[in-house]
């Protein structure tokens, strides 16, 4: 009879403490974002046109032996010079269609896709 | 029609097909370096002549970008041990250039624009005849072919970019 209070003052608390970073942790799992790779290579982006969701990340990683730039005209995001050999990287807030290009190739052009 | 000429002057002392064989790698490298050399200084000039912003654009970028495909290219002759040697076609090549430079200079505004940005879509045109009849089939070492394999797709949009100023002229007219 003396142990059930015993029971209430030190292990109930403590595994109310041990739940709660558990609860985070399961909490986390569901909004993990994840990280999205675009080649620039062959004066080309690839892929041309790429679905991701709020939060997550895209790196363009610039393979070819000129500069490059990963441009929204819009204005939602803008690389700047991507030299040949480096990366980019930006993590994606806002949900919508965002096409983009390259500012010095015009011609090359892709679609990012938030949901 | 001059600087057309002119290039294909370069160029078309490249062999083709089965022919390819008699380049050796020092020559493609000579003729590699030289191509690119050659568009930028049409490009400087460009920089400094044409007061149209597309154009101007267009010349930065070819200086650019052909700068940053000779870096490369230098890059890896030099650790391949590979010394860039003149042949009969770098030489024309380089003769073609500078008689094109020559030819530029005659003018200026609009005619200017048109020659320079006329001269760089059948430049780019015949670059990418030479890589895909010629250097790439010619090249012995794979690291150099993979380069020029690497470099054709920067040729066909600087290619395509010239066509789309010619274009907007056109459609500005």
């Amino acid at each position: 009879m003396r142990i059930r209070p015993l029971v209430t003052v030190l292990v109930l608390p403590i595994a109310a403490i041990l739940a709660v970073p558990a609860m985070g942790f399961t909490v986390a799992n569901e909004t993990r974002t994840q990280v999205h790779t675009v080649l620039i290579e062959g004066m080309r982006f690839q892929p041309q046109d790429l679905t991701v969701a709020a939060g997550d990340t895209v790196v363009w990683v610039n393979r070819d032996l000129v500069p490059h730039t990963a441009t929204s005209p819009s204005g939602r995001f803008d690389s700047n010079e991507i030299a040949p050999g480096t990366t980019w990287t930006h993590t994606v807030r806002n949900t919508g269609e965002f096409g983009y290009i390259c500012t010095y190739h015009p011609l090359m052009k892709a679609i990012l896709r938030v949901k | 029609m001059k600087c057309s000429l002119i290039l294909a002057a370069g160029l078309f002392l490249l062999p083709v097909g089965g022919a390819a064989q008699g380049i050796s790698d020092a020559q493609i490298a000579a003729i590699v370096v030289t191509a690119n050399q050659v568009d930028i200084d049409a490009g400087r000039l460009a920089v400094e002549r044409s007061s149209n912003d597309k154009v101007k654009a267009f010349a930065q970028l070819m200086v650019s970008d052909h700068s940053g495909v000779n870096k490369a290219a230098t890059e890896l002759v030099t650790r391949l041990k590979v010394t860039p040697q003149a042949s009969p076609t770098s030489q024309a090549l380089q003769a073609g250039g500078d008689k094109n430079l020559a030819h530029l200079k005659t003018l200026k505004g609009a005619a200017f624009d048109k020659a320079y940005v006329d001269h760089e879509y059948a430049y780019h045109q015949q670059v990418i005849d030479a890589l895909d009849q010629t250097l790439i089939p010619a090249a012995a070492d794979a690291e150099l072919k993979a380069l020029l394999v690497k470099v054709r797709p920067a040729f066909v949009a600087h290619r395509d970019h010239a066509k789309s100023l010619q274009s907007s002229r056109s459609d500005e007219r």
